[in-house]
């Protein structure tokens, strides 16, 4: 088992050390910080929203939307430039299975994503600790409340987008285990991103008694099955500025849903990377 | 059935994950306001834009409350209605939205609809009573809507307090608005005046200011701002009700 | 199955699906074929004839139809029986941001060298691949020639029984080819079985001691070298000094024994052999 590790964990380091380097990765981070910090600008756009609040929301906006992209593309590209380049010819010849293989792809690809999710968690952190000292002196001087975030929230959050992005990742890999082109995976796998966010739906769907057919109910509940829920991911609004009303056990719970179908998901990519053909 | 073994296995992982997350949404689906609406309308429409924009809901609510400014030049009551309960939709917390588009609904539909049937002048006294009245319970459902996604905000109470006294001239029911913005979080000390006066125009006298002093003595008496103020108003009603000595409010140290 | 051979293909058939219609490209076809132990053994063919879809199988990179296959005795399709395996494929690439020396230590830990026992394993395979003052270059700056040689040096890192060649010299020019051509004896001196995949018969015939040659995706002949290129109802005779008349005796005299003489013309030597005099020479001078 340490051996099969160490193996992995060497594929991981490698693809790392490849996905950092990458200007996509740099471009998206650049970006997605300043959409952090000029959320301090956009103010006066503020609809009476807890000013707090509205500054999380570019932070929030920028590690789902930007996450996304990134996990997408990022996972794809790194597989198939193995794929494409016939460097996974030379490792695969090598004592390593093809699941050590996958495994190795996918920790280096959720590791680059962890650096940018924690990343723009800690820059979040630093504007909003920055604008909350402004208002405890605005409100000291006005005789009100001022309003304040929960840095434990926060890193909460972080850890929960880390997952999400990881559930993505895993999911556009069991794509790309059977896809033939890179173009191909990254549809398909926006496609599955945009039904994870939208599954929700389908659950919401099955919690409320119905008079639906038993076809349409077995379709629910198979969609509600298959299809990750991503949208359990996006509580960050909760976390970040109201964080007791939600409890400690029900985020550990999607953490550990997260980490389920990143099992299921991987399972499901060794099985089909299998009986490809290099 | 050896080379599907693996498969069915991990098919498996997949539904037992499936099954795991309908706890674990169950947990949290309640932390996210936007979600655990009753309702949700038009629950596709307004359901895909949530489940697409993750964390950036707050700033396209915003855009969408822009958005809504440009039909309510216009006067195109459904695109106004549409997007201002999309904003509310999206951001479900904020008094903003739900506030200004109780009084859309409630105030200015009204106004159009009677424009659009010919005018204050073609349009009889009792029809535009109707109307008045329709849209102000439609505002009336805005507001109550955004109470219960709001936590109880006092603001909003008001509002609709405001609207049930001007539009509906129900003070009872006005008054029972402005009772529950009294219960809630940070409640501006005029709320509890608004609720006696509205109970002393709707007849019930002695029953204002049976509440009314109570609820001096025990909280706002020590508040700056409104303590002179209700007193006086209180000592008003001592004197049209003939309130005994004994049973006044006694009398304050810095009381003129 | 024979115990002693390196590799053993037992009745190999390879079929790929093709195009819509899902019709079936036979690139092997019924293969047998023994690869024995401590030799440099010649897989040649034309292009597109099944040597190197036969070498994906051999890897376990391509699975088979029908037929078996077994590594140093144990089933090819399994991880641990590439454990005593080097591959350098055609045309190698590799990260272009490592340097040779990290690409080198990574494909140890992959084949399973103990840590202690890296460095020391990375600094001999470079050596033998006359790569140790390149090797803290990334890999990205190489030239044709030096990828291959790194390439092998990954390839051997893990000190494997068998090591399996693709095209180690194409690309690369004589002066190079004659250096992965002494690493090849190096190895086979050491004991190893090295299977060689080229196009470059001149080498394949100075550096396999046997050699396949396939064609259509069949095996069409297979044998010790000397044996196959032999033409034993001919002799040639080398002469130094050899004036008209001593000519003309000569050819009576083979005449009278019987024997006919086809051609007298002067040796040669290769272009190759040329080459490496004079630019081997011009480096040190």
């Amino acid at each position: 088992m340490n051996a099969r590790l160490t193996r992995s964990s060497w594929i991981a380091r490698i693809t790392f050390l490849e996905a950092i380097r990458q200007r996509f990765f740099a471009f998206l981070l650049v970006l997605s910080a300043a959409m952090v910090v000029s959320s301090v600008s956009f103010r006066f756009m503020d609809f009476g929203h807890s000013e707090l609040k509205f500054v999380a929301d570019f932070a929030f906006g920028g590690m789902f939307l930007f996450g996304s992209v990134l996990a997408l593309v990022m996972t794809a590209q790194l597989f198939f430039a193995e794929i494409d380049n016939r460097t996974a010819l030379t490792l695969l010849a090598k004592p390593l299975s093809r699941t050590e293989f996958l495994l190795g792809k996918f920790l280096g690809t959720w590791a680059v994503l962890g650096v940018f999710v924690f990343s723009l968690a800690f820059l979040q952190g630093v504007i909003l600790w920055s604008r909350t000292q402004e208002l405890i002196v605005l409100a000291a001087e006005s005789g009100r409340v001022a309003p304040d975030f929960s840095v434990s929230g926060l890193a909460a959050f972080a850890v929960l987008q880390w997952f999400r992005l990881g559930v993505v990742a895993a999911m556009v890999l069991m794509v790309s285990a059977v896809a033939r082109t890179f173009l191909f995976a990254v549809i398909v796998g926006a496609m599955a991103i945009v039904a994870g966010q939208l599954q929700w739906l389908a659950q919401e769907a099955l919690l409320k008694p119905s008079d639906a057919n038993a076809l349409t109910k077995g379709l629910l509940w198979l969609s509600s099955r298959v299809i990750p829920n991503l949208q359990q991911f996006n509580i960050g609004d909760t976390l970040v500025l109201d964080p007791t009303a939600i409890s400690g056990d029900a985020v550990w719970s999607v953490v550990l849903s997260g980490f389920f179908y990143l099992v299921a998901f991987l399972a499901l990519a060794s099985l089909a990377f299998r009986r490809r053909e290099i | 059935m050896r080379r599907a073994a693996p498969w069915i296995v991990a098919g498996l992982l997949l539904l037992g994950a499936g099954a795991y997350s309908e706890t674990s949404w169950r947990g949290v689906r309640q932390a996210v306001p936007e979600i655990g609406r009753k309702q949700i309308e038009p629950t596709l429409g307004q359901g895909v834009l949530l489940g697409i924009l993750g964390g950036l809901r707050t700033i396209v609510a915003d855009a969408t409350w822009l958005r809504s400014y440009v039909f309510w030049e216009k006067r195109d009551r459904a695109g106004c209605e549409a997007l201002m309960k999309t904003a509310c939709a999206l951001d479900p917390r904020s008094r903003f939205f739900w506030e200004n588009t109780g009084y859309a609904v409630g105030y200015d539909f009204a106004h159009w609809e009677i424009r659009r049937r010919g005018g204050y002048t073609k349009v009889s006294p009792e029809i535009q009573d109707g109307i008045f009245r329709r849209y102000a319970q439609l505002g009336l459902a805005v507001f109550e809507d955004g109470v219960e996604h709001t936590g109880g905000n006092s603001g909003i109470l008001i509002s609709a307090g405001q609207l049930a006294e001007i539009k509906l001239k129900d003070n009872l029911l006005a008054a029972s608005y402005y009772r529950r913005a009294t219960q809630a979080k940070s409640v501006p000390w005029f709320a509890y005046f608004m609720c006696a006066r509205t109970m002393w125009e709707a007849g019930q006298k002695e029953e204002a200011y049976a509440w009314y002093s109570a609820q001096w003595l025990a909280k706002l008496k020590k508040e700056e701002d409104g303590a002179p103020d209700d007193l006086e108003r209180l000592r008003f009603m001592e004197d049209e009700l003939k309130v005994p000595v004994l049973q006044r409010i006694p009398r304050q140290p810095w009381e003129k | 199955m024979t115990t002693g051979s390196a590799i053993s293909v037992q009745g190999l058939t390879k079929d790929f699906r093709v195009g819509l219609r899902g019709l079936k490209l036979r690139a092997v076809d019924n293969l047998t074929l023994e690869i024995p132990r401590g030799q440099v053994f010649g897989l040649l063919g034309p292009n597109g004839c099944g040597k190197s879809t036969t070498l994906k199988i051999v890897l376990g990179l391509v699975p088979a139809t029908t037929g078996t296959i077994s590594i140093l005795g144990s089933p090819s399709a399994t991880a641990a029986a590439r454990q005593r395996t080097g591959f350098l494929p055609e045309a190698p690439y590799f990260h272009k941001f490592l340097t040779g020396r990290e690409l080198v230590e990574y494909c140890a830990r992959l084949s399973g060298v103990p840590a202690d026992k890296v460095t020391a394993a990375v600094e001999a395979s470079l050596e033998l691949a006359a790569m140790t003052e390149a090797a803290n270059r990334p890999i990205g700056t190489y030239s044709k020639g030096m990828l291959q040689r790194i390439g092998l040096a990954q390839a051997i890192v893990h000190d494997p029984e068998l090591v399996i060649l693709d095209e180690p010299t194409a690309g690369v020019d004589p002066v190079g080819s004659a250096a992965i051509g002494r690493m090849i004896h190096a190895m086979r001196a050491k004991g190893k079985t090295i299977v060689l995949c080229s196009h470059l018969l001149g080498q394949v015939e100075q550096v396999c001691d046997r050699v396949a040659i396939m064609d259509r995706g069949r095996l069409v002949l297979e044998g010790r070298v000397d044996e196959v290129l032999a033409q034993r109802d001919r002799h040639v005779i080398t002469v130094e000094a050899l004036s008209p008349a001593a000519r003309a005796a000569a050819e009576a005299a083979l005449a009278a024994h019987g024997a006919t003489v086809t051609s007298i013309t002067h040796p040669r030597r290769s272009l190759e052999d040329l080459f490496r005099e004079l630019v081997t020479g011009s480096r040190d001078a």
